[in-house]
């Protein structure tokens, strides 16, 4: 449900830097929304376009890629994927919030919380 | 089309490498900051609507508020009938109306903290917006996230929400009367918060008869007096 407003926040961060750079319009948008974000891609699109409409970004092409969460472990220093466990009580995938190497829950998220403005392109004036 | 190709040699490539997550993060450090200045520890507090968590803030206040100067600040769409609730107790609350907003935020908060005189304060317990999934994704600059289910919520309330528990210390388990009826099984709901966080604390609870409360407070861990 929050997509919307963090949709603006994407919209308003790219429009500011097409006014400052006074772009005549924006070709592309390059986001990346972390796995671990709480956000879903296909609202963000669809509230970005509609924040794009009538202005220079209204035909920039949008790619939305998903970052996979990654951790640090603070025990035995691993540092990558998180640890995904079967459930087969309902049949899913679960995150588990611990090391995949040595179990411990002292772990620091170091990748996957983002939603990331990466880059746009511009035409100039 | 020969216009799109005379355009090319004018097309720039902008890095922009900007987290959006970062600004409310950033403000919700400055909150820490604040709170910390005035030894003053704050807790998220998160749920569905309906699962308790106004009541359990009324019995947070009634057994802390001799030993903690306590505010709640409450968080919801538009009444302010959790802040009356929680207000009853003896504690003073600031109301949060979000109007359409599913989350409290940082700014939110930093807001109501500079309306507070922080030296006259101990505790403060932030209601966050009845709601599992969007709160999750903003921290408001708490020192501790609890997370609250109930049974009349269904068995499938912890693996439904994985993410929630990321940065969560305290599962609360309320309505624990209710879970016979509802055919909730408490063990498994403890067995799938440890699968996903393996160092949060679990605490059952009833919220109308104060059953489990002592167990809370002390999951908790709040700073001694």
């Amino acid at each position: 449900m929050h997509e919307a407003s963090i949709a603006q926040a994407i919209v308003q961060t790219v429009l500011s830097h097409a006014e400052e750079l006074e772009a005549e319009s924006v070709k592309s948008v390059e986001i990346e929304l972390g796995e671990l974000s709480f956000l879903n891609d296909e609202q963000v699109a669809f509230w970005m376009k509609l924040g794009f409409e009538n202005t220079v970004a209204q035909d920039a092409e949008l790619s939305i890629k998903k970052t996979a969460a990654e951790i640090k472990c603070a025990s035995c220093s691993y540092e990558g994927a998180l640890k995904v466990m079967e459930d087969p009580y309902n049949h899913m995938k679960l995150p588990s919030f611990s090391c995949p190497e040595c179990g411990s829950a002292d772990i620091e998220i170091t990748q996957g919380k983002g939603a990331v403005v990466r880059n746009i392109k511009i035409i100039k004036k | 089309m020969d216009t799109k190709s005379d355009k090319k040699d004018l097309e720039v490539n902008v890095p922009v490498e900007e987290d959006i997550f970062s600004r409310n993060n950033k403000i919700a450090d400055q909150n820490i900051s604040m709170l910390e200045k005035h030894h003053v520890h704050a807790i998220d507090i998160l749920g569905s609507v309906g699962s308790g968590k106004t009541t359990l803030v009324q019995n947070l206040v009634r057994h802390l508020k001799n030993d903690y100067r306590i505010t709640a600040i409450a968080g919801d769409l538009t009444t302010s009938i959790d802040a009356d609730r929680i207000q009853e107790e003896g504690a003073p609350v600031v109301q949060i109306n979000t109007g359409q907003e599913c989350h409290l935020d940082a700014t939110m908060i930093q807001k109501v903290l500079k309306t507070l005189d922080l030296e006259d304060q101990d505790l403060i317990l932030v209601e966050n917006v009845g709601n599992l999934i969007c709160p999750s994704a903003f921290q408001v600059g708490a020192h501790q996230r609890i997370v609250v289910v109930s049974t009349t919520e269904g068995p499938y309330m912890v693996v439904k929400h994985p993410h929630t528990f990321m940065e969560a210390s305290v599962l609360v388990v309320n309505k624990i009367d209710l879970a016979g009826a509802m055919e909730v099984d408490l063990d498994k709901l403890k067995r799938d918060a440890l699968q996903i966080k393996p160092d949060i604390k679990v605490v059952f609870t009833n919220g109308r008869t104060g059953e489990g409360i002592p167990e809370f407070i002390q999951a908790l861990n709040l700073p001694k007096k």
